[in-house]
């Protein structure tokens, strides 16, 4: 009986090295984004996954993701101008790197944009969560018309 | 998402639970709407929102607060219950559009555990069974088991934790076998599970004791959440006992297959993090703390921060940490490696957040066992760095610059430019040391006797043509500029010979007080560049000074104010070596065109501005001589260079539109499109924000008669009738 206890009290011993760690899952996936345009709202990520044909083999996938949004109007800007039925997507303009970044040449650091046609003007189908949009209203009182700014992006139009 | 927050909480049943989601700290974020969900198989419904909405089932339950200027908003619901547990979300804007963080809320089961009668049974020297009676359901879940911690004090020996599996035998009994260590001690019981410590038992070698207490249940700690903008800096403290003073201390980040080292004190630091981690001993012994700067995407994750080593059995304190990166806001980076040769000089810029006021920035150099300063905008630093260390700090753009110069081979190295304050901004640069001469040159010791005229002269090259040049006294608060160039008594006169490309300065009448560093300079657009020492030793003569009143200029230490020496970044200022060179505006183009942002530019562009620059230019590349045949050699260079350039422009055009035509025919197979059209009820969802009664509401009628027409219709209209009746 003691024997057994004892054998059983070394088990306990070598059972001692347990710990209490329950650590979260990572999220192993990486995702790299190529397009994150918010005018068009469309997201072009990159990752590596596992081939279908060859489950051991790496293979990247891109995904794109385009939320039309189908009752915007021609000119978001202008709430009276008729809906907007044609969107046109086009990869190589999306694809275009056209923020400006930091170059270092020799001892300077400048900013320059990494594409040579930039158009600074595009036409967004959809508001940018962080630019203001206004339009101007008539508004009438008293016989007397006045233009008036409104906000169509009540959140985004707060001054800093 | 940029939304960040705890992927699991727990709570005790009736108990309450707290949720703090973290936020992008721009301007539409702080005045949008802040919700929390429950999610269900069709939508996430509402539970809570800041716009003022509650739901039924948690009225009086719930609560919401935020706080804009930091960047999180609190949600505390209390009275939990089962039917509380279930996956939310807390998140910005509107509901199901993504921006939210998904939290699993758990209530745990109340249960009870307390020790048996006669529960220790001695079986041996050194063996005692312990058993517990449980009441209630111990959900056994995969990675969860019960078991006892057995934690014993010594008065010879330190605090030692070993933990013990138990074996639920029965259905209400635990038991749990330990071996006595060989001396002689007091051992306690502790047993806990999700729900945490319940009982404790106090058993002691004879075995006659019975100290049965009752611990009020804790919900297990969670890791402490940090969340960062890409390219800032984190700090995580970690504090432990004082009895853990002279042990490992390390950090890890917990990954599949373990924890893997980042850095630790033993000097190890895992490569990704070189340069970027900083692990520095706090003043009360077993405490520390870890900096991280140039926080990547990847660095989000778990961390533990702990003494001693992962994984051994005996359990030392951990701290989890899981710092979260958001790609939204991303800090400024300027340069993280800056190239230095021997005996020249560079400029570290540091960037902080101009909105707001730090009262301590500093550089400090990283060593093994910490960071030592350099050199604080308060004053000083260490006094082997005399007279090769200047910080210029300008609140305006939020940078300070340190200037270091007469470089040696140990200066390579990281630096660390450190702020105090919350919204921190630290950041660390590697030096580096290369081959290569220093760029301004001189004589860096000159000695002088009291009384004659003294030179001292910084020769510079060709490239620093367009760069305002300046010379300043270095003391241990600044290095203040040498403004006059008139050649009077006391103040050295600065001048500039463009053709021998030197910058002098001049002492009519040397002093004692003269004697110090100067150092000379360049600067561009409020960037300090490369700088040089000289030391003037001034000996022999009468040590006396001169009459006061002509002392009473800056240049005096002794009498000049503690201010510090500010450059005004603008050009306009007199102190620089301006009108001596007779230099003006932008400087001649470089030898590479650099590509400007213009729009629908296809050739690169070479500026040649006018004659006067193309005369300077060729200063530096041909021979000085060739004054007036120049401007015909560039016209013969330039006129074919752009006849071939724009045939170059013609083709490339026209080939880049029939690429566009072809590239349009993507291959589909390559991508995996997901294109959702889809219609909502309210297509402010999208932000296709849409007034749908826009042309009723447009105007508020007082008066009633149809002016429905914007202004110009009325004009037009006005004008017709005038038409028709001619």
């Amino acid at each position: 009986m003691k024997t057994s206890l004892l054998l059983w009290g070394v088990l306990a011993v070598f059972l001692g090295a347990t710990l209490v760690a329950g650590y979260f899952e990572d999220d192993e996936k990486e995702e790299h984004t190529l397009v994150d345009n918010k005018c068009k709202c469309v997201k072009v990520t990159s990752s590596f996954v596992a081939s279908k044909d060859n489950p051991e083999e790496k293979v990247l996938e891109r995904n794109i993701r385009v939320i039309i949004p189908l009752k915007a109007r021609q000119n978001i800007s202008d709430p009276t101008s008729p809906l907007r039925t044609t969107f046109v997507y086009r990869m190589t303009e999306l694809c275009k790197k056209c923020d400006p970044v930091e170059v270092e040449l020799n001892d300077r650091v400048v900013t320059a944009e990494q594409s040579n046609t930039c158009k600074s003007s595009d036409t967004c189908y959809t508001y940018d969560r962080n630019k203001c949009y206004t339009t101007t209203l008539p508004f009438s009182y008293g016989g007397k018309t006045t233009a008036i700014q409104a906000a169509l992006t009540p959140e985004s139009c707060y001054p800093d | 998402s940029s939304i960040f927050g705890p992927r699991q909480v727990t709570g005790l049943l009736g108990g309450s639970v707290t949720v703090k989601c973290f936020y992008p700290r721009t301007n539409v974020n702080r005045h949008d709407r802040k919700y929390w969900c429950k999610e269900s198989t069709r939508q996430c419904a509402t539970v809570i929102s800041s716009n003022g909405y509650i739901a039924q089932d948690f009225a009086g339950r719930a609560t919401i607060t935020d706080f804009p200027e930091q960047g999180i908003f609190i949600m505390e619901l209390s009275k939990l219950g089962l039917k509380d547990i279930g996956f939310y979300k807390c998140g910005i804007g509107l509901n199901d559009r993504g921006l939210s963080f998904e939290v699993k809320l758990d209530v745990s089961q109340d249960w009870e555990i307390y020790p048996t009668d006669n529960i220790q049974k001695e079986l041996s020297a050194f063996l005692v069974l312990l058993s517990w009676l449980y009441k209630g359901t111990i959900k056994k879940k995969k990675k969860r088991r019960s078991y006892a911690v057995m934690h014993g004090s010594l008065t010879q020996y330190r605090t030692v934790q070993q933990t013990v599996p138990c074996d639920i035998r029965q259905k209400y009994m635990m038991l749990c076998a330990v071996i006595y260590p060989t001396v002689q001690c007091m051992w306690g019981g502790l047993v806990h599970n999700d729900a945490g410590l319940k009982s404790m038992v106090k058993v002691s070698r004879a075995m006659v004791e019975q100290d049965i207490l009752n611990w009020s249940p804790k919900v297990p700690e969670g890791a402490e959440l940090y969340y960062k903008e890409l390219g800032g800096s984190v700090t995580m403290n970690c504090v432990f006992g004082t009895q853990y003073a002279s042990v490992r201390k390390y950090l890890c980040k917990m990954g599949k297959t373990g924890c893997s080292t980042v850095i630790d004190t033993y000097g190890n630091v895992n490569p990704t993090y070189k340069g970027r981690a900083l692990l520095s001993p706090q003043e009360t012994p077993g405490s520390f703390v870890i900096y991280m700067t140039q926080l990547r995407k990847e660095d989000s994750g778990l961390y533990l921060c702990g003494v001693g080593e992962y994984g051994e059995t005996v359990d030392f304190p951990k701290k989890h940490m899981s710092p979260f990166v958001s790609p939204e806001t991303a800090v400024p980076q300027g340069r993280h490696t800056i190239n230095g040769v021997i005996g020249g000089s560079v400029s570290v810029e540091c960037r902080y957040d101009p909105r707001r006021n730090y009262t301590l920035k500093y550089l400090c150099k990283w060593r093994k066992n910490g960071c030592t300063q350099l050199i604080t905008n308060l004053i000083m630093m260490i006094d082997s760095y005399e007279g090769r260390i200047v910080m210029h700090d300008n609140p305006k753009n939020g940078t300070f610059t340190i200037i270091m110069n007469q470089l040696v081979a140990e200066d390579a190295g990281y630096y660390w430019c450190m702020t105090d304050g919350d919204v921190e901004r630290k950041s660390s640069k590697e030096l580096k040391i290369i081959d290569g001469q220093p760029g301004l040159t001189g004589l860096k010791e000159v000695n002088a006797v009291i009384g004659t005229r003294v030179t001292l002269s910084c020769s510079y090259p060709c490239k620093y043509y367009s760069y305002q040049k300046y010379w300043c006294k270095w003391n241990n608060r600044g290095c203040k500029p040498l403004v006059s160039y008139e050649q009077n008594q006391t103040s050295p006169a600065v001048n500039c010979d463009e053709e021998n490309k030197t910058l002098y300065l001049t002492f009519n009448q040397v002093t004692q007080t003269n004697q110090g560093w100067y150092w000379c300079g360049v600067s561009h657009s409020g960037h300090y560049g490369e700088t040089m020492a000289v030391f003037l030793r001034v000996n022999g003569g009468e040590p006396k000074n001169l009459p006061q009143g002509k002392n009473s200029q800056n240049l005096d230490p002794a009498i000049g104010s503690g201010k510090r020496a500010d450059f005004p970044a603008d050009s306009s200022s007199p102190r620089y070596c301006e009108d001596p060179c007779r230099y003006r505006g932008e400087g001649p183009a470089r030898e590479q065109p650099l590509r400007i942002p213009e729009p629908d530019l296809l050739l690169p562009q070479i500026s040649i501005k006018s004659h006067e620059h193309t005369r300077v230019l060729h200063i530096c590349s041909f021979s000085s001589s060739q004054e007036h045949d120049n401007s015909k050699v560039i016209l013969s260079v330039l006129i074919p260079i752009a006849v071939v350039c724009l045939l170059l422009g013609t083709v490339f055009v026209v080939v880049k539109f029939k690429l566009l035509k072809r590239t349009e025919l993507v291959s589909v197979g390559s991508y995996r499109t997901n294109i959702s059209m889809s219609e909502f009820d309210n297509p402010r969802e999208l932000g296709a924000k849409e007034n749908a009664g826009i042309n009723n509401s447009q105007e508020t009628q007082i008066g009633g008669v149809d002016e429905f027409v914007t202004v110009p219709a009325n004009t037009e209209s006005a004008e017709e009738p005038k038409v028709v009746k001619r």
